[in-house]
């Protein structure tokens, strides 16, 4: 959650071009900047936000028990993870079969059994990391009996109700075991690049055919960007391809996308294919979004193209990473002329 | 709000664009920092109007925000060209606070910093909204081609915006007018030196070709 909105706390992620508009939520033009290394609110870092991705695609696989689809499954299970964790509610209407796998099924992992190798990395990332991690750590811990992982769980109580929820709800064994043994890999795959940070996700890991197949789903997406559970509904989710939704935002997809059948998790599950590289992921983003890029205080990098080319343009930097986006659109449509 | 005081000016700045077809024609000073386009607008202003735009450094970024002397009129053979001129902050894709922590403590290097960078947002937004031409300030005693230089310069082709290169500082030994003709040989270079007045006339009198 790199930008935040200073006036209703709203998120979004690296790159997102929500707030260009301003904050969909309250309107506001006045945004704080927190690199995701630097975010105490965030504290996804990388690592966890690999451990995230992690049990998210173990657990969907078992849970589908499709194994072509496995990694589609796998993403729609984070997501659902994600949303149970936003809202635990929806995702009890929606179908708890479904989603209950995938919540239980992470905290299944870390806490149980067999890949102990995989697991054990996802469960110490979890703890550290606050979202997707810690949701599947409680609802691990609530499910299973007598898992030895109370710990995570305690940690995680900022992430309290919604999280928890799908811990309620109870998962099929079986699923758990599936999910153990396709994390492995993903684990691994996460521990090798610590360093990604938010953005790298999900959008990251998918093909082509991922792509087109998500799509079409383009909410999902943008759940990842309303943390809040927000209320606005479509009018972002066009604008904003994958990147957003691979950011940061993800960890918590959200009420939109409890609500929304399975379908959409499965969007979102594409990406977990392969990842391009987050240099160029980085690149791309820049080339969207990044007109002034605060290296730190007091040393900035410009990118004068898009300076010149947005309309929108920052007309105030603060303190702290704080700025203020001057959006022509909002006042131009009342008074046209 | 400051979101309906801007509003206004824009909406007043519309109708005098509507309705006064004879406004002055704006001329944005742009260039890299330093560059001197600031002793070149008070030099102009003080000419014509006896008043000065802002105060000129030796430190880079001494102007972060674009200032505007309006209504400058430059008699050239007879004939009056009335401009608007604005001073803008030097254009560049790097700010770095580092750079003035010898002549200033490192918080005021800081905002100095900050607000430079506002200073090249607003300066590219000024291009892209408000301006009718373009002198493009160098210091002829640099290499002219840099990534901002030829960058700018393309923004500013791309706008067909009408151009005036003025190679500065050439009262200094390092000053090679040639060079910057070469670098930039589809526009015409104009010698000057600002700070000592050094071939002004020939500047107002593509001033007044230029933009009149």
């Amino acid at each position: 959650m790199p930008h935040q909105c200073t006036n209703c706390g709203r998120t979004f992620a690296d790159g997102s071009k929500e707030m260009l508009s301003g904050c969909p939520d309250c309107g506001g033009n006045k945004f704080q900047f927190a690199p995701a290394a630097a975010d105490s609110s965030a504290p996804t870092g990388a690592e966890t936000d690999g451990s995230g991705t992690v049990d998210a695609g173990s657990t969907p696989d078992s849970s589908d028990t499709e194994s072509p689809d496995g990694v589609a499954t796998r993403a729609a299970e984070t997501v659902r993870d994600l949303m149970s964790a936003g809202s635990a509610d929806d995702v009890a209407s929606d179908g708890a079969d479904r989603r209950q796998p995938v919540d239980t099924e992470p905290t299944a992992d870390a806490g149980s059994t067999a890949d102990a190798g995989s697991t054990a990395d996802a469960g110490s990332t979890a703890d550290a990391g606050s979202w997707p991690a810690s949701g599947a750590a409680d609802t691990t811990d609530s499910n299973p009996p007598t898992e030895p992982d109370d710990g995570p769980a305690g940690e995680f109580d900022e992430w309290p109700e919604t999280a928890r929820r799908p811990a309620d709800r109870s998962d099929p064994p079986a699923d758990r075991a599936v999910d153990d043994t396709e994390r492995p890999d993903r684990s691994t795959d996460d521990s090798s690049r610590p360093t990604e940070g938010p953005t790298t996700t999900y959008a990251d890991d998918e093909n082509t055919a991922q792509a087109d197949a998500r799509s079409e789903v383009v909410p999902a997406d943008e759940l990842p960007a309303h943390e809040d559970g927000d209320p606005r509904p479509e009018t972002e989710t066009g604008d904003e391809s994958p990147s957003s939704a691979d950011s940061t935002g993800e960890s918590r997809p959200v009420t939109d996308a409890t609500d929304e059948p399975p379908e959409h998790g499965r969007v979102v599950q594409e990406p977990s294919g392969q990842r391009p590289s987050i240099e160029e992921l980085r690149a791309e983003l820049n080339e969207q979004f990044e007109s002034i890029k605060i290296v730190r205080p007091g040393q900035y990098e410009l990118n004068l193209m898009e300076l010149y080319n947005r309309e929108e343009y920052i007309i105030s930097l603060q303190e702290d990473g704080r700025y203020v986006i001057d959006v022509p659109d909002s006042w131009r449509d009342a008074d046209d002329e | 709000m400051g979101l309906f005081t801007e509003l206004k000016d824009s909406i007043s700045r519309a109708t005098d664009r509507l309705f006064s077809e004879q406004e002055p024609k704006r001329i944005g000073i742009y260039g890299p920092p330093n560059a001197g386009k600031t002793t070149l607008a008070n030099r102009i202003a003080r000419d014509w109007t006896g008043d000065a735009v802002g105060a000129e450094s030796h430190v880079p970024h001494e102007t972060r925000r674009a200032r505007r002397k309006e209504n400058v009129e430059i008699e050239r053979d007879g004939k009056t060209v009335t401009i608007d001129i604005v001073d803008t902050p030097g254009v560049t894709t790097k700010v770095d606070y580092e750079e003035f922590t010898d002549e200033m403590d490192e918080d005021d290097a800081i905002r100095r910093s900050r607000e430079a960078t506002e200073g090249v947002a607003e300066a590219m937004h000024w291009l892209r909204e408000d301006v009718d031409g373009v002198i493009y300030v160098l210091d002829s005693a640099e290499d002219p081609i840099t990534q901002v230089n030829t960058m700018l310069i393309g923004i500013i082709e791309s706008r067909d915006l009408p151009v005036l290169i003025f190679a500065n500082k050439i009262d200094l030994d390092d000053s090679s007018v040639k060079r910057i003709e070469d670098a930039f040989p589809q526009h015409k270079t104009v010698p000057l030196s600002a700070k000592e007045g050094d071939n002004m006339d020939e500047v107002y009198d593509n001033i007044a070709e230029y933009f009149g």
